[in-house]
């Protein structure tokens, strides 16, 4: 059996919509998923928006509240400040001070038996300017404190007396390189009062015939803000003790004159 | 026009409403979710800095009370007047435990400079701190004062004025009861600095061993640190809170044993 199509041989025109429509069809159609996609995605971007706009108006009040409670205990937080901006001034002014008790007691170890001193003028000089200058300085970022003592200063001993003779003199300088924390010993006079020296001036019970001198002995500077937050930061047991310190000075100490430095 | 042509016109058609609809519609749409997003962000961070912060002051409360008493103890290194008698106090206190005599004690003088002399001032015991003003944060009060001892006493004379503050991993503040720990700083006394020592042998020169027993003079140029005026010893903060503090903030900063009041019962 043969099948036999009934329609007209013209009106044959492929029987699709599209062919029958000349493709406004599929316009229709496109324009119509077109617009399908274009309203999802801006609803999806429309609704993430304003997820969004009122996650962001909740964190907002949130933080507003948080700040507001922060603004309660402002003061609070004002004297933890005031009290660490005073304890390290403190700190620094007690950690950046001269050690006069332990030198003296180094000045006393090391000075010869036969030497005999008439005065003794311990000074902390002006700040080197080694960094920058603090002295009179008001407060900085840092927290210097304005110190009587700056960091920076260098401490001298200056030392008048008479020796029993001449070479007593030298030990003397020898020995006083010996006391923890001196950088230089320097003789500014060593004079007989036979030979017209100043002997009177520096102590009338000397002998006639013994040597007076003059003596200065420089510290090492005042130690800096920065070195002393670190010496503080560190624990007690790395501090040199001045025992310590003499007795390694003493071991370095040779009779000759020589010190090992 | 074929057919083909009208399909390639009508998608071309298509294409440019879909973009027009893109361009116009979407895209703004997203572009503010974008900066929304930004925004979000930002304010999650604010929100993170503001509970820090909040965190930050509820540890500041928490730790008032030892903070309190911190500042308080500082207070006895570096007073807020100059407390003069205080200071003269604790020399002479020092010098008696060392067995020194406590000859002089004169107030001014150069707060920086090696000399020993005294430009003597009038002594106010509690008046507002009027010497040698610096700009620092602390108050400069330079004195000059004069022991008579051997020179071993005097030298652990020096050592005991230091011991009036010093840093905690500092050694013993030498025979002083009322060590406070301040933050780091071992509070015995006032803070004092020692410039310069002036040490003369009263009597002519004796050898070193003659020296340990020999009357000497010293003459010590120290400086002692007053509070600014402005401040106050606690910035007007009580135990209970400090100045500015909300009644309930200083009443949950309060302490917490809690101290009945104080009745008096009269016996008829």
């Amino acid at each position: 059996m043969r099948a036999v199509n009934l329609i007209p041989e013209e009106q044959r025109g492929g029987g699709a919509i599209g062919s029958r429509s000349g493709g406004a069809a599929f316009l229709v159609l496109g324009l119509l998923a077109g617009v399908a996609l274009l309203s999802l995605l801006y609803g999806l971007s429309h609704h993430k928006l304003e997820s969004q706009r009122a996650e962001a108006e909740s964190l907002t009040q949130q933080a507003q509240q948080v700040q507001a409670q922060a603004a309660t205990l402002a003061p609070y937080v004002s004297f933890m400040a005031m009290r660490e901006q005073r304890m390290q001034a403190v700190a620094q002014l007690v950690a950046s001070r001269f050690d006069w008790s332990s030198s003296m007691g180094e000045l006393s170890r090391v000075l010869p038996s036969n030497v005999a001193l008439t005065s003794i003028q311990g000074a902390v000089g002006a700040a080197v300017s080694t960094s920058k200058t603090l002295a009179g300085s008001a407060p900085d970022a840092a927290g210097t404190v304005a110190s009587s003592t700056p960091p920076g200063a260098m401490p001298t001993i200056t030392l008048s007396g008479c020796a029993a003779s001449q070479s007593v003199v030298a030990q003397t300088l020898v020995r006083l390189r010996l006391i923890s924390g001196v950088s230089a010993v320097t003789l500014q006079s060593s004079t007989t009062s036979g030979s017209g020296g100043a002997g009177g001036s520096s102590g009338g019970s000397c002998p006639s015939t013994d040597p007076v001198f003059s003596v200065q002995v420089s510290f090492n500077p005042l130690p800096t803000p920065s070195a002393v937050s670190a010496a503080a930061a560190s624990s007690a047991s790395s501090a040199p003790d001045s025992t310590a310190g003499s007795a390694t000075a003493s071991a370095a100490y040779t009779p000759a004159g020589g010190v090992a430095r | 026009m074929t057919g083909r042509d009208r399909m390639v016109v009508m998608g071309l058609i298509l294409l440019a409403v879909i973009a027009g609809g893109w361009l116009l519609v979407v895209s703004p749409e997203r572009k503010q979710a974008a900066q929304q997003e930004a925004q979000v962000a930002s304010a999650r961070a604010q929100l993170q800095g503001a509970q820090a912060q909040a965190a930050s002051a509820r540890t500041a409360e928490t730790s008032y009370e030892s903070a309190y008493t911190s500042v308080v103890n500082l207070g006895k290194a570096v007073p807020p007047l100059q407390e003069v008698p205080s200071l003269v106090y604790e020399l002479d206190q020092a010098s008696h435990q060392g067995d020194v005599d406590f000859n002089s004690f004169s107030s001014g003088g150069s707060s920086s400079s090696s000399s020993s002399s005294s430009s003597s001032g009038p002594l106010s015991s509690s008046a507002a701190p009027a010497a040698s003003a610096t700009p620092a944060a602390f108050t400069q009060m330079p004195f000059t004062f004069v022991f008579k001892g051997s020179f071993f006493k005097l030298a652990r004379l020096l050592g005991k004025i230091d011991g009036f503050a010093q840093t905690a991993s500092g050694g013993s503040a030498g025979g002083h009861k009322a060590s406070v720990d301040a933050g780091g700083v071992r509070v015995n006394g006032r803070l004092v600095t020692i410039q310069g020592v002036d040490i003369t042998l009263e009597g002519g020169g004796h050898t070193a061993g003659q020296a340990k027993s020999a009357e000497l003079t010293a003459t010590i140029t120290a400086t002692a640190y007053v509070l600014p005026a402005s401040e106050g010893l606690t910035a007007g903060a009580t135990p209970a809170g400090p100045a500015g503090a909300s009644a309930s903030a200083a009443t949950s900063a309060a302490p917490s044993s809690p101290t009945s009041p104080a009745v008096i019962q009269g016996a008829p």
